[in-house]
């Protein structure tokens, strides 16, 4: 997957439009990443990428980056 | 107005499958407002009979991670009308579970046909938020079933 993919992914997941988020977008920008949000990214890892989190890496999220990196951690990001 | 959508287990492998019914009754009040003349169930509550289905089979799989609680319908269609004296037939696939959430796929059918389908998210809430003896009594009515191995009793108006 490509980051343009992942970021993609990423927006559908939240409700936003792709053309709204980049890297650096951070966590309290996002409205829609709240606790719902981050169940909803859990499932969305471990049901899309077969990545399974716990809620401590979860929480060290903080901006869509951190995300990306642990899809390139995987593997899943090219 | 008591909000068990749920009449009876018919069977279940807990954490994977679940099948259950309910009886619609003629006398359910929200048919005088939802429709007068042309009475049909809500989508919310068909919505609901199916969380609480797929709720269920989660609660029985692990019930030390909570109650499962509806979290997020990330999808639902309806496709024909439910209406007074037909027997809804609801599945529940559990999609994902895991401790923090859990995803299910679900369906009612009347007579063998599709009549709604959705997807479904759960988080889970912990039993201490609960009024102390809160229990599921569907859930218990089917697990001692299930231990004296009695059939499920079958879906009577």
């Amino acid at each position: 997957m490509t980051q343009e993919e992942a970021l993609k992914w990423f927006a559908d997941l939240f409700g936003l439009p792709a053309s709204s988020i980049t890297p650096e977008t951070t966590r309290d920008k996002i409205l829609t990443w709240d606790s719902l949000g981050v169940l909803t990214l859990m499932a969305s890892l471990d049901e899309t990428f077969n990545i399974v989190t716990d809620d401590a890496s979860m929480r060290a999220m903080q901006s869509v980056g951190d995300v990306l990196n642990l899809l390139r951690k995987h593997g899943k990001l090219t | 107005m008591r909000f068990i959508l749920v009449d009876e287990i018919l069977e279940m492998k807990p954490g994977h499958q679940v099948r259950a019914a309910k009886f619609i009754s003629p006398d359910e009040d929200y048919f005088r407002d939802h429709f007068p003349g042309f009475p049909v169930v809500p989508g919310v509550l068909l919505t609901e009979m199916m969380a609480q289905t797929a709720g269920k089979c989660l609660d029985a799989e692990n019930p030390a991670r909570g109650k499962s609680m509806l979290a997020r319908i990330t999808s639902a269609s309806f496709r024909d009308w439910v209406r007074p004296g037909q027997t809804a037939i609801i599945h529940g696939d559990i999609r994902t579970s895991r401790p923090q959430f859990a995803t299910a796929d679900c369906r009612i059918e009347i007579e063998n046909r599709i009549i709604c389908s959705a997807e479904l998210f759960f988080s889970f809430v912990i039993m201490e938020k609960f009024s102390p003896g809160y229990r599921d009594e569907v859930l218990e009515h089917f697990l001692e079933r299930q231990k004296s191995g009695a059939p499920a009793t079958g879906i009577t108006p």
